[in-house]
């Protein structure tokens, strides 16, 4: 028992130090993908103190870190005390501990004559590992909100009002894109999700991709990623819901976006992308594998997880951010739907045409194709000002001018 | 005013085809465009270890600098033009009696404040022999006020620093015909370097 304890500490401590330590290399990346993006070369100057050795900006993450450590942590007067220092406890908590179901496969570790199973997970075997991590997700909310109500500033209660409006109305469209994948592999724990998708190239993606799509963009409006950042739009509410927080307050809020950025890449690489699996290189399509193996699946899980990273922050600086109503047209009339429509398709196929991939997969594409194109022709978000120009012919400038005077 | 209103001229939006409303062209557009330019040369010179080239330094407005003649006497009449010129006041000139031949006066003391230029470069235009050119250093840097304050001997020192990169615009401006055997006659020299001047208005302009 207390070895199973101590064995918990230890997977809980090499978690959160991953997990924290990514986190700052992320936004050391972020900041280098941005600079490149724009035609500039990023922080790069930063290395080994005292010295004059750069490693291309590798210290730059520990600089963030005592900049935020010492800075001074300002609580504004007019704040409710307790919610504000609530807030961040919550929204870090939550973003933390819906890692904890993350599974990166078991290794069995021959030591004497017997074989030693560890599960590479902090809660191994959790039946409802899935939805273990939804409610967390879901906590977070409360996060965002309470942070912007304590505040009792405007631009932080209406990023928290933003905020709450849209991870309430994206979770719909992502629990609907999940459930195509719970369907077709029987299961809401996510080891065994990756083990009904380590069969050759049987990825959810190539089965379900309209499902993924409608997953990866409501996880990333949950995860307030560029497209979908209206709760904290620098340029129309100076910093959302944390505008009042500072410090390692503020650094925790941050840090909880980019975990739940991260969160969401595991998402979609376990439930759409084979999580650990990759053909030919990741061993038997067995849940329990040696050390060499395991090794490869952790490698191949981590860089699953650093590319789509690298895309949603390659997103933030392809595409204009949504306005408001266009966001809630999204999720409401184009994502749930299409939602639905998978759903419904892949309840049709598990039933009547069960392990069937391929056929899966040729109904999947073409729903998928269908589905896209029949939202196109209908879009309700298409820019379109419905009401039709006045019927009178327009006015020359200088006439209207004239007219005006 | 109304929506009605007959002088508002209504703008259509411009029809989207199918695909743009797939979204799907659109969204890969943008992000060949990110991805185009992540991996296209960039623009940041990483300054102390890379220089920046200055374009034209004929024409760039950086520390100031006093020429010197042949014979190594400062080129400088005190004749006071640049200074009141200068739109900042930041040039301080104490003339006297020049002890050479072929001038009156000569400059005692010649200090800029160089926290208090503006860089216009009104003081190089109006010098009459060119004494002051504004050269193309651009990173002055001090540790005081009082370090920032270029007197006589810096001024000419930073001539000494930057002739062999920057010779003398008059020099390089200057007609065949132009006295070359030291400062003689005044009257011509001044006639030159106004031509000179001209000269040096239309290389700025391109």
């Amino acid at each position: 028992m207390i070895y199973l304890v101590i064995e918990a500490l230890i997977k809980i401590g090499i978690l959160i130090g991953g997990v924290m330590t990514g986190v700052a290399y992320l936004v050391l990346l972020e900041r280098r993908i941005a600079a490149w993006v724009q035609d500039r070369r990023g922080p790069n100057r930063v290395g080994i103190p005292l010295t004059d050795f750069k490693m291309a900006g590798l210290g730059q993450p520990l600089a963030d870190g005592l900049k935020f450590l010492f800075k001074e942590e300002y609580t504004p007067g007019h704040v409710d005390r307790v919610a504000y220092y609530l807030a961040p406890v919550l929204i870090m908590a939550s973003a933390l501990l819906a890692m904890a179901v993350v599974p990166f496969g078991a290794v069995s570790i021959p030591w004497g004559d017997k074989n030693y199973v560890i599960d590479m997970v902090v809660a191994p075997g959790l039946d409802v590992g899935l939805v273990f991590m939804f409610a967390m997700s879901g906590l977070a909310v409360y996060g965002v909100i309470v942070g912007g109500w304590a505040s009792n500033s405007k631009y932080s209660f209406l990023g928290g009002l933003r905020a709450s409006a849209q991870l309430i109305s994206y979770e719909i469209p992502l629990g609907l894109g999940i459930l195509g994948v719970v369907l077709v592999s029987g299961s809401l724990r996510l080891d065994e999700i990756i083990l009904a998708q380590s069969h050759g190239l049987s990825w959810n993606a190539f089965i379900q991709p309209l499902g993924m799509i409608v997953f990866f963009v409501a996880a990333l409006a949950e995860a307030a990623r560029l497209p979908f950042d209206l709760p904290e739009c620098e340029q129309e509410l100076v910093g959302g819901y944390h505008t009042e927080y500072s410090g390692m307050k503020l650094a925790c809020f941050l840090s909880a976006e980019f975990i739940h950025m991260i969160t969401a890449a595991f998402l979609l690489a376990i439930l759409f992308l084979g999580g650990w699996h990759f053909p030919g290189l990741t061993g038997p399509a067995t849940e329990t594998v040696g050390p060499v193996y395991a090794a490869i699946r952790i490698g191949v899980l981590l860089i699953k997880v650093l590319l789509v990273i690298v895309l949603i922050m390659l997103i933030r600086w392809s595409w204009p951010r949504f306005r408001f109503d266009q966001l809630m047209d999204r999720a409401w009339k184009v994502m749930l739907p299409l939602g639905l429509v998978n759903l419904i398709i892949t309840a049709f196929l598990v039933e009547f045409a069960p392990g069937q991939t391929v056929i899966h997969a040729v109904v999947g594409w073409g729903a998928m194709i269908g589905s896209l194109v029949v939202t196109a022709m209908f879009s309700p978000t298409a820019t379109g000002r419905e009401k039709a120009a006045p019927a009178t012919a327009p006015l020359e400038p200088e006439v209207a001018l004239a007219k005006t005077r | 005013m109304k929506t009605d209103d007959p002088s508002i001229s209504w703008v259509e939006e411009p029809k989207l085809s199918l695909g743009d409303r797939l979204y799907i062209p659109l969204i890969m557009q943008g992000l060949k465009i990110t991805t185009r330019h992540m991996f296209s040369p960039k623009v940041t010179v990483s300054f102390p270890e890379e220089r920046p080239t200055i374009g034209n330094p004929l024409i760039y407005r950086g520390v100031h600098r006093l020429n010197k003649d042949e014979q190594g006497r400062v080129k400088c009449v005190a004749c006071f033009l640049c200074a009141t010129a200068c739109p900042a006041h930041c040039i301080d000139i104490i003339g006297t009696e020049s002890p050479w031949e072929d001038r009156e006066k000569y400059p005692q003391s010649f200090v800029i404040d160089e926290l208090r230029c503006i860089f216009c470069g009104m003081c190089e235009e109006a010098c009459p022999v060119d004494a002051i050119e504004l050269t193309s250093m651009f990173d002055l840097t001090g540790r005081s006020r009082e370090e920032m304050i270029f007197d006589k001997e810096k001024l000419l020192s930073v001539y000494d620093q930057t002739k062999d990169a920057e010779p003398m615009k008059s020099r390089q401006y200057a007609t065949p015909t132009s006295p070359s055997g030291g400062g003689g006659s005044d009257s011509p020299s001044a006639h030159g370097k106004v031509e000179s001047h001209a000269g040096h208005g239309k290389s700025g302009g391109h």
